[in-house]
């Protein structure tokens, strides 16, 4: 389910950053409290896009940083972080960041569709670049159809 | 016809790929069976199309016998409806 991946604590905004990797960390980091990945995960996604592009920019303003399933993650898990300037990705200006860390490669993909979903409908995609925690925490619950 | 949807690692933004890849053949009408993975499983699968990443998709041309197409933004709708009108127009089964 969504909303035990990606629980209230696990999503934050910040105005701007100074640099993508810095978003990514900074995004990160309910993860890494929670023991769920370790720092070497979030080496490992920023060394993801610059190895392989930035394929993980996944709409306009959204990405989706994620690296390798089981390897330095702990506990499966999700983390949004919402910016309110946008930082360049690559050529890209990104809004939202959200954070994927798997176990494997299947028991998180029934989150992963539903937040998909969520981010596929026009009008909710509005909502999570907007960037109010509040507003995208109840989309996320369910709360709002 | 089988398309797959490729990424770096198989866990994240193919299985994104391959939502809009279904999403986009519903919308036309069309069957297909759409499987997503990562770049090292992709290479020699049979399949009828590939959809990927630019960067994905120079490393994979090489090695792939069907059409492989590059796309930008994996949950664009309309770059991904794009290349798969592309794809039956150009023998799709």
């Amino acid at each position: 389910m969504l909303k035990e991946l990606l629980p209230k604590e696990n999503l934050a905004n910040h105005n701007k950053v100074d640099s993508w990797e810095e978003a990514i960390r900074l995004a990160s980091q309910p993860l890494l409290k929670q023991g769920a990945i370790e720092e070497q995960y979030i080496t490992n996604m920023i060394d993801s896009v610059n190895v392989n592009g930035p394929y993980i920019v996944l709409n306009d303003y959204f990405a989706l940083p994620h690296a390798k399933a089981g390897e330095a993650v702990n506990k499966q898990g999700m983390a949004l972080l919402t910016l309110d300037h946008p930082v360049d990705l690559k050529g890209n200006p990104v809004k939202l960041f959200l954070v994927l860390a798997a176990i494997d490669s299947t028991s998180h993909l029934k989150a992963l569709s539903e937040i998909s979903e969520l981010l596929m409908d026009d009008e909710k995609y509005k909502v999570f670049i907007n960037g109010n925690v509040d507003d995208i925490y109840k989309l996320i619950n369910g709360e709002v159809n | 016809m089988k398309i797959l949807a490729v990424c770096g690692f198989g866990v994240g933004s193919s299985m994104v790929l391959k939502m809009s890849i279904d999403k986009a053949c519903k919308e036309r009408n069309v069957s297909c069976e759409v499987e997503n993975t990562d770049i090292s499983s992709a290479k020699g699968a049979n399949a009828d199309a590939v959809f990927t990443s630019h960067e994905l998709a120079q490393e994979l041309e090489s090695s792939m016998n069907c059409p492989v197409f590059a796309i930008k933004k994996y949950m664009d709708k309309e770059e991904v409806g794009n290349a798969l009108d592309q794809l039956l127009q150009n023998g799709g089964k």
